[in-house]
């Protein structure tokens, strides 16, 4: 007999299978935790610098970031692997049904998760919504002294204070990728173009593409490679796009 | 108090009172509001419609148009090409600014006119690929002198000619009605 919970997990697995077009694989167990990938994403998205006294108020602004756990007991504890955490690109994304101004829509286009500066208010439901914790407020015009304006990304907003803010899988480097593909009249290739993320990892544990086609390098690296990728908190039904494969000594 | 003031203003001095408080405050509005939509001032007053009419094309200043997001406004090395070789460069008080810039080596400031907020992203490439001649948005420059905007560039206005262009197809509209499209 089937009890309510396993129906509901069996139909996130089915939909889960369907959706998505970008998607992202991170391997644990290569990831360093150098935080390259923080850095990399701060500068491609004029992310600001809250500094010392906002980020110990908890308002540290950063779209992807590298978490650390311990197993055991102390003092027989055991770190394991580093987990980068970003917007997990959600199918069905609990951000989105919770914005009054419906500044967080999902791309029909990209299906993606949209925030949409300028009809964001601020009222930080998705935050408190998102079960990834990976929105980020500006709670502050925050200061850019010369001559950090000189490294704004121009094809990136620059926020002004009271929206809410997080990764978008660097949809202007898709949307370059696509308008030059079109400019030299064919599909834009796999592997063509990266997030800033995947592009500075120097352990190549990041792997950013296309996950609806069969030929492409995530695909594969999700459905024919590592036996141990799993999605995070996939037993919500948020239908995450991003696969974290971690053996953690289990292979 | 209020009662004094309401029977003060209906007599027929107080209603011309007001009508005059009326008028000011509207006239002010109206004059507010066309400030707005005035040309902003140039450095140097130029003339679109002469330049059009001795053939130069657009793209010829504007070569960004045609291969990516800002169509680019030139630099004065390339008013000089051609201003260096006319006589009444050197005499001509309207060209004294652009003179001064190449003697000098300062750029001149024009200010941009056609223009967009930060939070939109816009690329001119697509726009042209898609077969949108420069005076479908900017308007017809050979008969205006210093550049204007035809008429008022909101989301409204771009979203219309979106959904006309898109037309039946479904998939064209989807992507060119996403908010991700032109916010992000």
């Amino acid at each position: 007999m089937t009890t309510l919970s396993d129906l509901k997990i069996s139909e996130v697995k089915l939909a889960a299978e369907e959706g998505g077009k970008w998607g992202m694989v991170i391997d644990q167990d290569i990831c360093t935790g150098c935080q390259a990938c923080v850095a990399a994403c701060a500068m491609e998205n004029n992310i600001p610098f809250v500094g010392e006294e906002d980020s110990g108020y908890g308002r540290a602004m950063h779209w992807i970031r590298i978490e650390r756990f311990w197993e055991g007991e102390y003092p027989e504890i055991k770190m394991t692997n580093q987990q980068p955490m970003m917007c997990q690109q959600c199918g069905s994304a609990p951000c989105e049904p919770v914005c009054p101004a419906f500044a967080t829509v999902h791309s029909q286009a990209e299906e993606l998760n949209l925030q949409v500066y300028n009809r964001c208010v601020g009222t930080r439901y998705c935050a408190n919504n998102c079960p990834y914790q990976v929105r980020t407020f500006n709670w502050r015009d925050y200061e850019r002294p010369e001559p950090l304006p000189n490294q704004f990304n121009p094809d990136v907003t620059v926020r002004r204070r009271g929206v809410m803010e997080k990764c978008t899988f660097c949809i202007q480097r898709i949307h370059k990728a696509q308008d030059k593909a079109k400019s030299e009249g064919r599909d834009v290739m796999d592997g063509e173009f990266t997030t800033a993320c995947a592009q500075a990892c120097p352990s190549n544990a990041i792997t950013f593409g296309r996950i609806d086609k069969e030929d492409t390098l995530v695909y594969n690296m999700i459905h024919h490679g590592h036996s141990h990728g799993k999605k995070h908190l996939e037993e919500l039904g948020t239908l995450p796009n991003i696969v974290y494969m971690n053996g953690n000594g289990a292979a | 108090m209020l009662k004094k003031i309401f029977n003060w203003l209906m007599q027929p001095i107080g209603l011309i009172a007001v009508g005059i408080a009326f008028l000011s405050v509207f006239s002010a509005a109206v004059y507010g509001i066309s400030l707005t939509q005035q040309t902003p001032p140039q450095p140097i007053e130029f003339p679109h419609q002469t330049h059009v009419q001795f053939g130069i094309q657009c793209l010829y200043c504007h070569p960004g148009a045609a291969k990516g997001p800002a169509a680019g406004i030139p630099s004065q090395a390339k008013c000089w090409a051609c201003h260096n070789q006319i006589e009444k460069t050197a005499t001509s008080e309207l060209l004294a600014p652009l003179k001064d810039a190449v003697l000098n080596g300062e750029s001149i400031q024009w200010v941009p006119v056609a223009i967009v907020p930060d939070f939109v992203q816009f690329n001119h490439r697509a726009h042209v690929a898609a077969g949108k001649n420069c005076e479908d948005c900017h308007g017809d420059m050979s008969k205006v002198n210093i550049a204007e905007n035809p008429q008022v560039m909101n989301m409204g206005w771009c979203l219309n000619c979106h959904i006309e262009t898109a037309g039946e197809d479904q998939e064209k509209l989807i992507k060119l009605t996403d908010c991700g499209t032109c916010h992000y």
